[in-house]
């Protein structure tokens, strides 16, 4: 950093805390609001909590935060009958045709979130914006992969040799990337949506170890020598190597059109919210530049917002083991889950891995 | 013992009705001794099975390394970095684990105590269904009970206006409920062994019911009491399927912060914070132990001893 | 007298029925219509969900499962925790507390840290392995997860402590000089257990297994943990279900038939003791 730059960052800096100052005064746009937030637990609240609620605080509100998975949270909303015990909540990629057919979302008003600038055309519609991706990957132990005499693997095919049996691990369908990744072997296995069957003949010709659940059991796992290589996406494998593990990720081939599988989060707002424009403020502070930054940096999720993309290379890990390139990642897999029946898919994948 | 080796020497003599003898005793002393190392074993490998993964776990807290570094065991570089990374929340959420779990617990002493004494003690019809519904909830895996119990509180707060999910009652009667089978269990399981005669007695000597139960009943059943509360402490300490849905912000008990925090994302420090409560569970039975004496808890007193 | 202790039963009896059939009636009423997803169901009145099951080798085999391990998960704890509580109830320094401490605290310990500790020593290059493949026991390296055993092992964590407590509380009702009687007239220590002490905590014994039992067939965390995702008992299917398919009524239904699987094991098995004691003679 130049001494230059420094003073234009001191500057800013300054013209932020006077503006935060000047607002404090001038207007409590969200005096007495409780905002209920729901969003994964873990880091990924103590980022979000750290980046945006003391913004909030500023602005006369409070944000509370209903931590789990977005599939838990779905599944309290449709208890709850829709009477949402959130404002807001993070929504999967799969689980947007649940939300198209039921009627738990309240439509944007695309004008209160200015950051949507950041954003793809494809990243957000009428009812949810696109806020974080993670790039699904192989991730493999290097070492580990010439002492075997085995080349990089390219694809999941690569990983079904037998010195490679029972020591890898795929992400359970349940898991958070686990149906973004087993959309990527049907592909990679010559099926398509509707016919997952050669998928999950692949699945089995790879003699995984386990269908891990939780992600750290995989960077533990790494560390301790048991699994050589592991489907996950890349923010596990840059763990995986903060924690010493020689690894490295693939974007594997899929087919022709894609390499690479990404899976993607979006955020939107109940129709039951009595905070709408507060939840409008949460989102658009979500997109931000600064929220977009931390996140990545810290938990490894990969943003969506264009000016932080960017500058991801700055970081020489980041770099390895994440796709950067926009016209590359466009070109990664991302599964349509309209025509998918993921009860289909569940059932399917259960009675296909079960050992019982 | 020496005695015995001396007779096994002594095999060698001609009267033979002493030798046989002899060998009948050496045989009884080997089978004695084989069962009395048996015994043992099975407690060694009971003890082995049960602590191997916690010397794991706190000898693994122990790493260095940061934030980033991987679970290893035997520790790498020790410190005790992870200790101070541990969140704020994460005791928060320890401490409404163990609220939560005492109400379970007295709650499911208070429902259960009177259950089991009716169980045993009356002659109703239909008796073992009813007590088949006293242990149902152990049967319905936590997650439906989670669900129907949200579904619940929100068909009677559209009633009554009082929506019980995310407080802490919400809370609290969900553990109440899932505890009460292991208060039922174990105290049930004393009542059978109990001999009626003692309470016939102390009636025939003119002491009213109520003294009675006060002075002879309830001293023998307080063990069963004592280690079912201390078991639907367990339990409720314990749970994540129920209390994944009866929490909300501010009401998130430790197993259930600790599964999302696993859940996409990986933290050593959770490490440190299991080895925390492994030592405050130690300093609390140590406690116990110096106080009342954990055996005067669990052990039969007064006039169930020495019968 | 006996009338009494009916009344005693009385506000407990309703406490818990009006929670259990309220809570789960909402939630097994769904189980008799057709799931359509999302928690909705159809509207017509039929059996359908339960056709599915019971016609279906999957949910079959699941249940057969859970019963396998469920049983298997309890003879190993009773096996284990039977000495546990003898050595412990017929010790008489303080090392029996420090024993019983012991295992108290492990079962406070929640099983979703301990499997960290659990992958650490089945660890494939770990000296457990290393010396079980050294000694010639196994080919390969061995792993306790994703197998049914690892099931077993999982819901012995969850129960062991509660087998020791209900066992420990039990025994120690046994008068040592009972065992001392038995032993001066010469009785072997098998006879004494045969024949004085394991009459004697049978009721604990019955008991206990019923409630460990119970608890490993309705068991989620260790069941989900230890079976890597491979091995899918029916508290396990019912979350997937739940929580990845939305289908309420289909999940409802799958509890309902768990539900009435384990009241009719427990029934018969009530029913096989009191068999048993009445055809032994011993007055209950």
């Amino acid at each position: 950093m130049g001494v230059r730059s420094k003073g234009l960052a001191f500057i800013s800096l300054f013209a932020i805390g006077l503006a935060s100052v000047a607002s404090a005064h001038a207007e409590q746009r969200f005096d007495g609001v409780v905002l209920r937030v729901a969003t994964f637990g873990g880091s990924n609240k103590d980022v979000l909590d750290a980046a945006v609620s003391p913004k909030f605080a500023a602005l006369g509100g409070k944000i509370e935060w209903v931590t789990g998975s977005p599939q838990s949270n779905l599944a309290k909303l449709i208890a709850a009958r829709g009477k949402a015990p959130f404002d807001t909540m993070e929504i999967l990629d799969a689980q947007l045709p649940d939300f198209a057919a039921s009627d738990f979302l309240a439509p944007l008003d695309l004008e209160k979130i200015p950051n949507k600038q950041y954003l793809e055309d494809w990243q957000y519609d009428g009812k949810t914006m696109a806020t974080w991706l993670t790039q699904e990957t192989i991730c493999y132990n290097t070492e580990k992969f010439k002492e075997l005499g085995l080349p990089a693997p390219t694809t999941y095919k690569d990983l079904a040799v037998p010195a490679l049996a029972g020591r890898t691990v795929i992400p359970d369908i349940t898991s958070g990337g686990g149906l973004a990744n087993f959309g990527g072997i049907v592909y990679a296995a010559g099926g398509d949506l509707r016919n997952v069957t050669p998928g999950l003949e692949l699945i089995k010709s790879l003699k995984v170890l386990k269908f891990w659940s939780q992600g750290g059991e995989t960077v533990t796992q790494f560390g301790s020598g048991d699994i050589y290589a592991a489907v996950v996406h890349a923010g596990w494998c840059v763990r995986a190597k903060n924690a010493g593990s020689p690894v490295q990720t693939v974007h594997p081939y899929i087919n022709a059109e894609h390499t690479g599988v990404h899976k993607y989060g979006r955020q939107g707002v109940m129709k039951s919210s009595e905070n709408y424009e507060a939840a409008l403020w949460y989102i658009n502070e979500y997109l931000s530049i600064e929220t977009q930054t931390a996140l990545a940096v810290k938990t490894g999720v990969f943003p969506t917002n264009k000016a932080v993309i960017a500058r991801l290379g700055d970081d020489p890990t980041l770099k390895q083991m994440l796709e950067l390139d926009p016209a590359k990642i466009s070109k990664q897999l991302r599964v349509d889950y309209t025509d998918v029946s993921i009860s289909d898919w569940v059932d399917q994948w259960n009675r296909s891995v079960v050992t019982n | 013992m020496s005695a015995g080796e001396t007779d096994i020497g002594g095999m060698d003599t001609p009267q033979s009705g002493l030798a046989a003898r002899a060998g009948r005793a050496a045989r009884w002393r080997t089978r004695q001794a084989v069962q009395f190392w048996l015994k043992w074993i099975m407690v060694a490998l009971a003890y082995l099975f049960l602590h191997a993964p916690l010397v794991v776990v706190v000898g693994a807290s122990l790493n260095g390394g940061g934030q980033f570094a991987a679970i290893q065991f035997p520790p790498v570089n020790p410190s005790l970095e992870w200790y101070f990374e541990i969140p704020a929340r994460q005791f928060e959420a320890l401490w409404l684990s163990f609220v939560v779990g005492a109400v379970a617990a007295v709650g499911a002493i208070a429902i259960g105590v009177p259950a089991a004494l009716g169980l045993v003690r009356s002659n109703l019809p239909g008796k073992t269904f009813i007590a088949v519904v006293f242990r149902s909830p152990l049967q319905i895996p936590a997650v439906v009970s989670g669900i129907a119990f949200l579904q619940m509180y929100y068909m009677i707060g559209d009633a009554t206006g009082f929506y019980a999910q995310g407080t802490f009652i919400g809370l609290a009667i969900g553990h109440v409920f899932i505890a009460i089978p292991y208060v039922v269990g174990p105290v049930t399981a004393i009542l059978q062994r109990f001999d009626h005669r003692l309470e016939e007695a102390a009636l025939s000597l003119g002491a009213s019911p109520w003294r009675t139960f006060r002075r002879v009943t309830l001293p023998v059943i307080m063990p069963g009491v004592y280690a079912g509360g201390l078991y639907a402490f367990m339990v409720s300490f314990g749970d994540v399927p129920l209390s994944i849905f009866l929490t909300a912000p501010g009401y998130v008990t430790y197993p259930v912060e600790l599964f999302f925090a696993l859940e996409n994302d990986f933290n050593p420090a959770i490490l440190a914070s299991g080895t925390l409560v492994i030592l405050f569970c130690l300093a609390i039975m140590i406690l116990v132990q110096r106080v009342v004496g954990l055996d005067t808890l669990l052990r039969v007193g007064g006039t169930g001893k020495g019968r | 007298m006996t009338a009494r202790w009916g009344v005693m039963l009385a506000p407990s009896l309703v406490l818990v029925l009006i929670l259990l059939m309220v809570s789960q009636t909402l939630f097994l009423e769904g189980s008799f219509y057709k799931d359509l997803g999302m928690g909705r169901t159809s509207k017509d009145f039929d059996f359908t969900n339960y056709v599915r099951i019971f016609t279906d080798g999957f949910y079959l085999n699941a249940l057969w499962i859970t019963i396998k391990v469920s049983a298997l998960a309890m003879i190993c704890t009773l096996a284990f925790s039977f000495p546990v509580a003898y050595v412990i109830a017929r010790m008489r320094s303080r090392w029996g507390m420090v024993l019983l401490s012991g295992i108290v605290v492990s079962t406070f310990i929640t099983i979703v840290i301990k499997v960290f500790g659990i992958i650490i020593i089945f660890s494939a290059d770990g000296w457990l392995n290393r010396t079980l493949m050294d000694l010639g026991l196994t080919d390969g390296p061995y792993t306790l997860i994703g197998t049914q055993e690892g099931i077993v092992a999982g819901l012995m964590y969850f129960t062991l402590g509660f087998g020791v407590l209900t066992l420990y509380s039990v025994i120690q009702t046994i008068p040592v000089s009972l065992e001392e009687a038995a032993m001066i007239h010469g009785a072997s220590r098998f006879n004494v257990f045969r024949r004085v002490i394991l009459p004697l905590s049978m009721p604990g014994l019955v008991g206990g297994g019923l409630m460990i039992f119970n608890m490993c067939m309705g068991a989620f965390t260790s069941a989900a943990l230890l079976g890597g995702g491979k091995v899918f008992t029916l508290p396990v299917l019912i979350q997937r279900t739940i929580m990845m398919e939305v289908k309420y009524s289909m999940a409802g239904t799958l509890a309902a038939v768990l539900l009435v699987a384990v009241i009719l094991i427990n029934l018969l098995s009530m029913v096989l003791v009191r068999r048993m004691r009445i055809g032994r003679g011993v007055v209950a």
